[in-house]
């Protein structure tokens, strides 16, 4: 039977033409416009969630000093927390990402439900303006920490008990619905619409790992849902999911008998697999990244692979390790602590084929390639430190220090984000056709390299000290000295100075998108599809006239005796070179 | 928490097992198209019908956590120091109205069926179109029902929020049952389209007829098979 791909049947390629700007741009089905309102809308919210660390930073660094309320200092840890995790992280990488890359990758049209596609941006927005609102209402946001655990989170004294919570549970539960509504698209698309020739092993890692990603989402996010759901029951209908009998300001409660330790395992069973949600994304863009500037194909290819499907597997079996201090059989605290450690077994994997893809290559610090080297510096310095919070003995001690938020913001904060910037960088030529200006680039990647090491390096230490997380101010607490007090005013100047940074980074984008200098359609001499298109940017369809064919994976660079060094992967077999099978 | 862990296992399991077969190539040898190393030969057959079954896994995930969820609310221990005591779970007692629920929804599955069994024979499409309305009247008739059972626990007395055992009731009902509107809302669409369709009875439409009523009919098993799990939970708890 001959093969059609599913986007290329007529009714499918013509059915969501655009034809007026509000078609075009607005409700529009073409998945590059549907990234770029995604990747937009995700910034803007990490904007707010980075001005939000900021305040709270200037709390810690400069006690007193700027007239932030306890309320206010919670509610700011809070919103920042989720925000970045869940509103810009993921849908960033898959929202983002996913949606401009995985059908030019894998030489579609579109995504295989483009309308489904485009609800899933608006229902996303819908969700950021109700998580938006609950600045607005009586009480604020919620503070309950961005963990949310009850009881305290629906408990009075707890900023935002009155509406904050109800629509941060809210928001939540909307923004699983546009997740699912785009995820389903990715992982359809990656399985029903690639064009001739791009089998499974064929793909980029970047299509391995937001569609891992994805299938990891679809399965993890239904835990939140769930808990989300019965919370909001716990605090409107006064449900005892969660809520155990308690007095709270003196007064005993209905409820009877709920478990709080049940909603932290819901949380984790969903939240473990968040920080992959977020990390295998850029586990895949950081290797065709490196391979690309480093001229030489990814080291491992099939291990690279394997690698990413077995910490996706393992990841939904370690969410416990985020609750070694609740009180949990010592038996459990074992197993979670065994696999937390086997999945770093496929992790130093990728690390080390990253390290080899870069040996003896020819690299070019283009500017990707600059955020992908600090990507691997950053991911590994957080990941070792990952290995001590692993173990139960270690952890107890350094719970809920600082140790625990220098860890976590280098393995998801800073790493991912090394990644976010080196690919917007990286595919920024595809996306406008003009190339990003190199020397404000580079400045941007040495503020925030060691701007973010400057923040997040010394919390080891004062982490190590014993000082607490979450607190308002310290007082004069016996255990901390002096010293970590100016620690914590050094962190807070170099917060600035990275959040500093950030401006260069968008006159960068602005600059470049009407000063930059032409790009041609593919400036980094990349062998992967999205490079082969016709146009640049890409029209809607992607491909012209015909699909693309491939004959080669996406990563033959530098192949010893071709004359160009590196040869696209819808290049037919060339005289003298192996075929299939051989 | 032994329950959530077993469910973890089985997320594994089912994102390895996928993906395994296809996964032994060696891109970096292989040159040219690889015909025969394409998609098409899984169980995968159409996007609309692979999207369908994402979803489902994805409905699979939620039902399957609130079950997690509703063991471990059961016997509050899960793995901590608390002892297994039940505090404030009062056994419900299911109405028997729950049966004839039960028997009305298998009723709309086998209906569904007999429509997607009609649905490729040309002279059957009437039967098609009967079937096919009877599977979402019944459906319909199964959520009233659901309504009754709940005024009918509500007229016992019973009725305490903060007891779990109700709580959980009312909630996993509620799920499910939105589930089977979201499905209503497809088969209303598929159901006009059948109207419409049948008088023009063109052939690219038929096809898509056809599988509007193959996924419609994959779904409603689907939630079937879950009422079924869920109701047996409810009875033996």
């Amino acid at each position: 039977m001959a093969y059609v791909a599913i986007a290329d049947r007529d009714h499918e390629q013509h059915a969501h033409d655009p034809e007026t700007f509000i078609t075009k741009y607005v409700w529009s089905q073409d998945h590059k416009v549907i990234a770029i309102q995604y990747g937009g809308l995700a910034i803007a919210m990490g904007v707010i969630a980075l001005v939000l660390s900021l305040f709270m930073r200037l709390q810690i660094g400069f006690p007193g000093t700027f007239d932030i309320t306890p309320y206010e200092y919670y509610q700011y840890v809070t919103m920042h927390g989720m925000i970045m995790v869940v509103y810009l992280l993921t849908a960033l990488f898959l929202g983002g990402f996913g949606n401009y890359l995985i059908p030019l990758m894998v030489g579609s049209r579109d995504m295989v439900f483009p309308f489904m596609n485009m609800l899933s941006v608006w229902v996303f927005l819908l969700s950021c303006i109700i998580l938006g609102i609950s600045f607005f209402v009586p009480g604020g946001p919620t503070g309950a920490g961005w963990t949310l655990y009850p009881p305290q989170a629906i408990l009075e004294g707890t900023p935002g008990v009155d509406w904050g919570i109800l629509l941060m549970l809210l928001s939540l539960a909307v923004f699983i619905v546009a997740f699912t509504m785009g995820g389903l698209n990715y992982v359809t698309t990656v399985l029903q619409a690639r064009c001739r020739g791009m089998t499974l092993m064929r793909m980029p890692l970047s299509v391995w790992g937001i569609f891992v990603a994805t299938i990891l989402g679809l399965l993890a996010f239904p835990a939140l849902l769930v808990a989300a759901i019965m919370m909001l029951l716990d605090r409107t209908l006064d449900t005892s999911f969660f809520m155990p009998s308690l007095l709270s300001m003196g007064e005993a409660l209905d409820t009877e008998g709920g478990s709080p330790i049940l909603f932290q395992h819901l949380f984790w069973f969903f939240g473990h697999p968040e920080v992959y949600i977020v990390a295998l994304p850029a586990f895949g863009l950081v290797s065709d990244l490196l391979s690309t500037h480093a001229r030489k194909n990814i080291f491992g290819y099939r291990m690279m692979v394997w690698a990413i499907i077995a910490i996706g597997a393992l990841s939904f079996v370690v969410w416990a390790h985020h609750m070694y201090v609740s009180g949990m059989n010592p038996y459990f605290g074992f197993f979670f602590a065994t696999t937390t450690l086997i999945i770093a077994v496929p992790t130093a994997i990728k690390v080390y084929n990253w390290v080899l893809t870069l040996w003896r290559g020819d690299l070019h610090f283009t500017l990707p390639m600059l955020w992908a080297t600090g990507f691997i510096f950053t991911f590994v310095h957080g990941g070792l430190t990952g290995l001590f919070l692993g173990n139960v003995t270690v952890d107890l001690p350094l719970s809920d220090t600082y140790f625990v938020i220098g860890h976590f913001h280098m393995v998801m904060g800073v790493s991912p984000v090394m990644v976010l910037f080196g690919a917007i960088y990286h595919w920024f030529p595809k996306m406008t056709g003009k190339m990003p200006n190199m020397t404000l680039g580079t400045i941007h990647f040495w503020m925030t390299f060691l701007g973010t090491y400057a923040i997040y390096l010394p919390m080891h230490y004062i982490g190590i000290l014993g000082m607490p997380r979450r607190y308002y101010a310290y007082g004069d607490t016996d255990f901390i000295p002096a010293s970590a007090t100016s620690v914590n005013e050094a962190i807070t100047i170099a917060a600035i100075f990275v959040a500093v940074a950030q401006v260069v980074f968008f006159i960068n984008i602005f600059y470049s998108m009407y000063k930059g200098k032409a790009s041609g359609g593919n400036p980094w001499r990349s062998a992967s599809l999205e490079w082969q298109t016709p146009d640049t940017p890409p029209k809607h369809g992607n491909w012209g006239a015909e699909l693309p064919e491939v004959h080669r994976w996406p990563y033959d660079y530098s192949v010893p005796g071709d004359d160009e060094d590196f040869i696209p992967q819808n290049h037919p077999i060339k005289p003298g070179e192996s075929s299939v099978g051989s | 928490m032994f329950t959530l862990l077993f469910i973890a296992m089985c997320f594994s399991m089912v994102v390895a097992f996928f993906l395994i077969r296809r996964l032994q190539e060696k891109p970096w040898t292989q040159h040219g198209i690889l015909e025969g190393t394409h998609d098409k030969d899984g169980l995968t057959s159409s996007a609309p019908k692979v999207g369908l079954w994402a979803f489902l896994g994805v409905v699979t995930s939620v039902f399957l956590v609130f079950i997690g969820a509703y063991f471990m609310r059961l016997d509050n221990s899960h793995g901590g120091i608390s002892a297994g005591q039940m505090q404030g779970w009062v056994p419900l007692d299911e109405p028997g109205i729950l049966w004839i629920n039960t028997i009305a929804l298998i009723l709309a599955s086998i209906a569904i069926q007999l429509a997607h069994g009609f649905s490729s024979s040309p002279d059957g499409r009437t039967k098609m179109r009967r079937y096919f309305n009877a599977a979402g009247l019944l459906t319909m008739a199964f959520l009233v029902g659901q309504v009754f059972a709940w005024r009918e626990i509500y007229a016992t007395g019973n009725f305490n929020v903060a007891s779990p055992a109700f709580a959980f009731f009312v909630l996993l009902t509620t799920v499910h049952g939105l589930h089977l509107i979201g499905g209503l809302v497809a088969w209303s669409r598929a159901a006009a389209r059948i109207r419409h369709g049948l008088e023009q009875a063109e052939l690219q439409e038929v096809a898509a007829l056809r599988q509007s009523v193959a996924l419609c009919a994959t779904y409603w098993h689907y939630l079937l098979m879950i009422w079924i799990v869920l109701f047996a939970i409810l009875l033996s708890t």
